[in-house]
């Protein structure tokens, strides 16, 4: 009884947020965003304790593997989008990546943050299907984590773009390529309205990036921790 | 002819076979990516080894992006839904989020400027430098022509 409530909130919160986001695309209305304090809200008014929200979460968190998996397409896709700019592109990405890595451990650990907590937040520009599986490899909280490639989502979203006119960030490439690799999925998606180009770039780069920092990722990270 | 219809009940049928058959596919590579992970000892998470497996496949043309089109296409489109589930757990969290939102959202903030100026200006860089350089030569192919 009580899985069927969790799954059948969840979705109807995610139905209420697609419905919402087509009248007010905004970063607020992005369905992880807008759907977590609907589920939270619903479990706490029902008096519905987490552990109790488990069997249906693990229920739907099933179908996030094949769903992963399936992300090979869209890469497959924009695979010529990378070829032909194949040098700007993977040394952007590589750079971009690896700085937010560092950056974010340094900076989380200056404000003394606990060690999963560093961890956690460091790997938060891989996109989130990969991150929730990279972060227990880190020792970090694949919860924590999903939360922070979220909020990293929607603020390349809405400071991206801003930043990028004010520095001087330009070409269509370099612009599209930093979106999706600071803000994977969220980022590509504000890409595509950019362009094509953008767009294409930005998918790779999400992929690319998930590669990237779980290949190197803990490496960097036990530089710092 | 009947059943091109989309609203006859062979192509709905149909259609939910094809779905499924690819799902089952997806599950497997994901499946696959899991044990290759574990027995080479890769320091990869599985979902990754899958999505590379099925990418390596497609590429190859092993596999027909056609075959999998499908499915694939519905569980990107609603890739965020599975994240929902998970990001429920933040409500345990609440303290830490209270005690330290400041070193969170400044952490956060600080790390995608970064980011994104150095990703940014490394490629803006490196294309321009490409675009200067295939100007140069067009350049000296029309010297060339003038004389």
């Amino acid at each position: 009884m009580k899985l069927i409530f969790g799954v059948g909130v969840t979705l109807g919160a995610y139905w209420l947020s697609r419905l919402v986001a087509k009248r007010l695309p905004c970063p607020f209305t992005t369905p992880v965003f807008f759907s977590t304090p609907l589920v939270i809200l619903a479990l706490l008014a029902t008096g519905i304790r987490l552990e109790e929200y488990k069997p249906a979460k693990d229920v739907m968190v099933f179908l996030l593997g094949p769903a992963t998996v399936a992300l090979a397409v869209p890469l497959h896709k924009n695979w010529r989008a990378l070829v032909e700019n194949a040098l700007p592109a993977l040394l952007g990405l590589a750079a971009g990546s690896l700085s937010t890595l560092i950056v974010a451990a340094c900076v989380a650990k200056l404000f003394a943050l606990s060690s999963v907590v560093v961890a956690s937040i460091a790997i938060k520009s891989v996109t989130t299907p990969i991150a929730v599986e990279l972060a227990p490899i880190v020792h970090g909280d694949p919860t924590l984590t999903v939360g922070f490639v979220v909020a990293t989502g929607m603020i390349g979203t809405m400071l991206g773009p801003w930043l990028m006119n004010l520095v001087g960030i330009r070409a269509p490439l370099a612009r599209g390529l930093a979106l999706g690799t600071i803000s994977m999925a969220m980022g590509t998606a504000q890409a595509l309205r950019e362009g094509e180009l953008q767009g294409a770039v930005a998918g790779v780069a999400m992929g690319l990036a998930a590669v990237l920092i779980s290949l190197a990722g803990p490496f960097a990270l036990s530089l710092v921790l | 002819m009947a059943s091109s219809d989309p609203s006859h009940p062979d192509h709905a049928l149909r259609k939910l076979v094809l779905i499924s058959a690819q799902l089952g596919a997806l599950i497997a590579i994901n499946k696959a990516g899991y044990l290759a992970a574990t027995a080479l000892h890769l320091p990869l998470p599985g979902n990754l080894v899958g999505m590379l497996f099925l990418f390596a496949l497609l590429r190859s043309g092993l596999i027909p992006q056609a075959w999998i089109e499908e499915t694939s296409s519905i569980l990107t489109r609603h890739l965020a839904f599975f994240f929902i589930p998970i990001t429920v757990g933040l409500m345990s969290y609440s303290r830490l989020l209270v005690d330290s939102g400041v070193a969170v959202i400044g952490t956060l903030l600080s790390s995608a400027a970064i980011g994104i100026c150095a990703s940014g200006f490394l490629a803006q860089a490196l294309v321009h430098r490409r675009e200067d350089r295939r100007g140069q030569e067009a350049r000296l192919m029309l010297q060339k022509e003038d004389r």
